[in-house]
This record gives structure tokens, C-alpha cells and sequence, in this order.
């Protein structure tokens, strides 16, 4: 089935996260100066100010950090609603932003802040593919 | 001890717009913008041609174009709806150190008739957002959109660290009403002027329609028509206008993200630090005010910054509203015009914050200082904040009467 909502665009900077998100993999940004990883990816290391970043295939774990529940949004999101959006604590650290995938939007009560997620993919184009996180225990 | 820039200026005067709210036919900011001007003009007495400095939250160029002006200083940060706290602590630094002697700030938003129009008379770009921004490829592609989306983190993550509950927060929009129902110029006023409008309890906070839970409608601002402006002056030359000044007495500002996605902690913002700036230049601390002007663009914004202005411990601002301090007749008047929930929010907030402690400061809130009655509390200092973005970046003035 065709993706219907945004697809995001690769740029300069990110390029080698889609590209890993397309095999699969979490890559994620690194200052080999303080050796923190960091999101969103820059050009400089936000904590250090270091140029010296590379990239590390990451865990793809975390955990829920806080969520909230959309039940109005636009564009093929619009179609969806009411679904669930959360801030996941990376296990390397720092923080992402997702659509969180093995709950039930009916019933914001029974998602635990604090409940660990795993990363997994959806190929939106071919060039393309979007990082989702599920809750993988009770 | 007071820093070197406390009280080196006044505002002045304070006006609004001829029409705000829900205009019967749509407006454009830029008119929005001139008819505010005009009244601060007339309100004060100072020539249009007398103001030798202009700040808003990007127009400064075309205002003063459109005005006829050559200023001496133009500012136009733009960075949410804190950008008129901003200006003024700009103006302040400005006016101490000789370059100006009157301020311009002016705010002209069409929130409510951009719906009419298409989005035609904002004033800004209608193309589309830069498809390279982190925020439209690491956010925006989950689909969220529009404030309450954003927020909405905010309140579950404090609901998660303090105990506290969308409930708690709700007694903030039903006192801020409360203040609403005072304002014969704020759109939720009387059920006879707008069928939302009148009293509300905790219920009906909690049973409107949900828009991004943890937050229903009534947990959010509303979207109006605004057009505001203040004049910002020298001690001399406040001396010298038929108005009454409200000196400046601390200024501050500081952000702590551009984007949501590097909030590091989803219960506190900014005004933590732009307070304790504005504190230190004013030589006063929380328990010296005794009222507040705090952007209330949801519950939730208005409970942290009580919060971070020192004014409640953390975690349980939002018992000022909900023990009754808060509300008309209590002991700490907070958000008099009935703010952003239900007397006006145009998209920007923060001048209506400005206009507002003016008129509570300068004594004018009952007659109205164009004609525009309210209720007059007692206070002879207030404390303002506003907040832009995504609980982004914070302004924080400390005003006193004269």
C-alpha cells in the first residue's frame, strides 16, 4: 500500500541516517571528542562543539520518555487519528521523536512512561524508509 | 540592589486595535497593526514622527515604511509569542544607552481572519516549510501539527513527575474565564456575546473535545484577530506625556530550544532563567509582586511558568488558580484580561500580556484607555511572561507603577 503521509527528504547533513534506515539500521550520530551521541544530527557536537562526529549503528532501544494522543492532524495523518506520539530516551542517549506503534490510542491510561520500545522501519518510497517505535513489554 | 538599567525607561502608553477578536469582516494584520499605532499615539500624545525607534515581531521594515519612518534602531525578532517581552528589554538597553528616545513595539496578528482569506494578510510567506529543516524531517513527518500537538508532551510528563492531573490544570481555565467574564472586550465574556462564553466548571474543561490529549479544547488558547502596540520612553520624555508611567524594573530573556525535539525537560521552560534575570535587574523577588501577566497559550504553559517565575514550588503552580489566589477577588490576581483561553490570542500573545499590565499599572483598566473597560485590580507591580515556540523561548519584565 502506497505511504500517503509526509516523506521526509535527506539532506547533506543526514544522509547516512536514511541511508542506514533504509538497510534497516539506527545510525546515529557520535562526537569522537566527548564520544556523546546526539539527535538531531549536526554539524557540530552539541555538547562539546567538536567537529569531529561520526556515525555508530545504534541499539534501537529506549524507552518512553512522554507521550500525548492526536486526534486532529492534516494530510494523510489526518486518516489516522486518534494516534499516539512520543519522545523515546535513546539507550545511547539523547532523544527522538515517533509515532508509537503496539498501543491502543483509546486508551492513554495503559501507556507507561518509562516502558521500553524497540525501533522498527517503514519503507515510505524507494528511496526511503521511516523509523517507528513499539512497545515491547507490558 | 537594582542593576544599572532598572527603571531607565517607561512604557508609556498602551492601546489596542479598533476592532479585535472576531472582526464582522476580515482584517489584515498590517491594519491591525496601524490602527493600534494610531491610538498610542493619540493616547500619549507623541507625534507618530517622534518615535525614533521600532520593534515587532518581524515588520519592523514595512511598519516603518508604511509609517513614513527613518529610525534610528530597528528590531524585528521574531521568535514566538515572548518576542514583545523581548522588545521591550531591547528598548530598555537602547533608551540607556542614548541611541533612542521613543519605542515603538507593535503586534498585528490575524489569526481568526486569515481563515477568511485564505491565509492572505499575515504578512507571511504561504509556501512551503523548507522540506531540509530538522523539524519537518525528524517531526513534522509524524504528523503533528499546530501547538496543542506539541504541548500536549508537556502536560503528561508533568501529570508523570509531579502526581499532578489534566484536572488540576483545568482550574485554570475555569478561573481564567472568570476574569474573562470581567472583560466586556474578551470574546468569551457573556453567553450573549458568544455561545462558548460565561462561566465554566472542571467538567466542562474536561468533558470539550479532545484535540491532542492529555489536552481538550478548553485546556487551549482561542484564535483571534490582535492588533496592540506600546510606547517605550525615556524617563524625560515620560515625564513629559499626559499618561502615567509604568517603569521598567527588571528585564529578561533566554530560550531553551528552537524545536521540541531537544526540550530536555518537558516540565520546565526558559523562564527559570529569563526570571531570575529580570529578578536581579529589578532588585525584587517573587514575593515582591503582586499580580501576573503569564502567556497562557494552554493550561499547561501558565501552570509551568508560575513555576519557573518562583511563584508556586515546583510541580504545583497550578494551585495558585485552583485554590482561588489566582482568581478575581484573591490575593494574587493573575491574568486579568481573561487571557489567552478566553479573552484573545491572535497566534502571538505576548502584546496583549504588555497591553494589560499597562492598564492594570497606569490605573486605566476600569475607563479603558480607548475606550475599552475591564476590571482594575490593586497592584503596583506585575510580573510578565511570555513564551514563544514550543515552550520554547522565554521574556520576562518586571513592571512597577510609577
Amino acid at each position: 500500500m502506497a505511504y500517503t503521509k509526509p516523506i521526509p527528504e535527506p539532506d547533506p547533513v543526514n544522509r547516512v541516517f536514511w541511508e542506514g534506515a533504509k538497510a534497516g539500521k539506527l545510525m546515529l550520530p557520535r562526537c569522537t571528542t566527548c564520544n556523546r551521541v546526539h539527535w538531531y544530527p549536526r554539524l557540530l557536537c552539541p555538547f562539546c562543539h567538536s567537529r569531529e562526529l561520526e556515525w555508530v549503528e545504534g541499539s534501537g532501544e529506549g524507552r518512553i520518555h512522554t507521550f500525548a494522543v492526536q486526534h486532529r492532524a492534516f494530510g494523510g495523518w489526518a486518516e489516522e487519528v486518534p494516534f499516539v506520539t512520543a519522545y523515546i530516551d535513546l539507550k545511547e542517549g539523547d532523544r527522538m521523536f515517533t509515532v508509537l506503534r503496539g498501543v491502543d490510542p483509546t486508551k492513554p491510561e495503559s501507556i507507561r512512561i518509562g516502558a521500553k520500545v524497540r525501533v522498527e522501519f517503514e519503507q515510505a518510497s524507494d528511496e526511503v524508509s521511516i523509523p517507528f517505535w513499539r512497545v515491547v513489554e507490558e | 540592589m537594582p542593576g544599572e538599567l532598572s527603571r531607565a525607561a517607561a512604557i508609556i502608553g498602551a492601546a489596542e486595535a479598533n476592532e479585535i477578536g472576531y472582526p464582522a469582516t476580515p482584517k489584515t494584520a498590517l491594519q491591525l497593526h496601524i490602527e493600534a499605532i494610531k491610538n498610542v499615539s493619540e493616547q500619549t500624545g507623541i507625534p507618530i514622527s517622534r518615535i525614533d525607534g521600532v520593534f515587532s515581531a518581524g515588520w519592523s521594515s514595512q511598519l516603518a515604511e508604511h509609517l513614513g519612518l527613518h529610525p534610528k534602531y530597528i528590531d524585528t525578532t521574531s521568535v514566538g509569542g515572548c518576542s514583545f517581552e523581548m522588545h521591550v528589554h531591547h528598548a530598555l538597553a537602547a533608551i540607556h544607552a542614548g541611541i533612542i528616545e521613543v519605542a515603538l513595539i507593535s503586534h498585528g496578528e490575524n489569526g481568526w481572519s486569515a481563515r477568511a482569506t485564505g491565509g492572505r494578510g499575515t504578512g507571511r510567506p504561504r509556501g512551503a516549510p523548507d522540506p531540509w529543516d530538522p523539524g519537518q524531517q525528524f517531526q513534522q513527518i509524524y504528523g503533528v501539527s499546530g501547538a496543542p500537538s506539541n504541548y500536549a508532551h508537556a502536560m503528561t510528563r508533568h501529570n508523570h513527575r509531579f502526581g499532578s492531573t489534566p484536572e488540576d490544570f483545568a482550574h485554570i481555565a475555569v478561573v481564567t474565564r472568570q476574569w474573562a467574564m470581567l472583560n466586556p472586550r474578551a470574546i468569551m465574556f457573556s453567553k450573549e456575546t458568544n455561545p462558548g462564553g460565561g462561566p465554566i466548571t472542571v467538567e466542562d474543561v474536561q468533558n470539550s473535545r479532545v484535540v491532542a490529549w492529555p489536552l481538550t479544547l478548553l485546556h487551549c488558547c482561542l484564535v483571534t484577530d490582535y492588533g496592540g502596540a506600546v510606547l517605550v520612553a525615556s524617563p524625560e520624555v515620560a515625564r513629559s506625556v499626559k499618561t502615567k508611567p509604568v517603569w521598567i524594573a527588571g528585564a529578561g530573556e533566554s530560550m531553551g530550544h528552537a524545536n521540541m525535539l531537544e526540550m530536555e525537560d518537558f516540565t520546565a521552560t526558559s523562564a527559570a532563567a529569563s526570571a531570575a534575570a529580570a529578578y536581579r535587574m529589578a532588585g525584587m523577588g517573587p514575593e515582591d509582586m503582586e499580580m501576573a501577566m503569564i502567556y497562557d497559550s494552554f493550561t499547561i504553559t501558565a501552570g509551568i511558568t508560575a513555576e519557573m517565575l518562583g511563584l508556586a514550588p515546583r510541580g504545583e503552580g497550578f494551585l495558585l488558580w485552583k485554590d482561588g489566589r489566582a482568581a478575581p477577588g484573591g490575593k494574587f490576581p493573575i491574568n486579568t484580561n481573561g487571557g489567552g483561553l478566553s479573552f484573545n490570542h491572535s497566534g502571538m500573545y505576548g502584546m496583549q500580556l504588555l497591553v494589560e499590565a499597562y492598564r492594570q499599572l497606569s490605573r486605566t483598566a476600569e475607563d479603558g484607555v480607548t475606550g475599552l473597560p475591564g476590571k482594575q485590580v490593586d497592584a503596583r507591580s506585575c510580573i510578565v511572561n511570555g513564551t514563544g515556540g514550543s515552550l520554547s523561548t522565554t521574556g520576562t519584565l518586571i513592571l512597577v507603577a510609577d
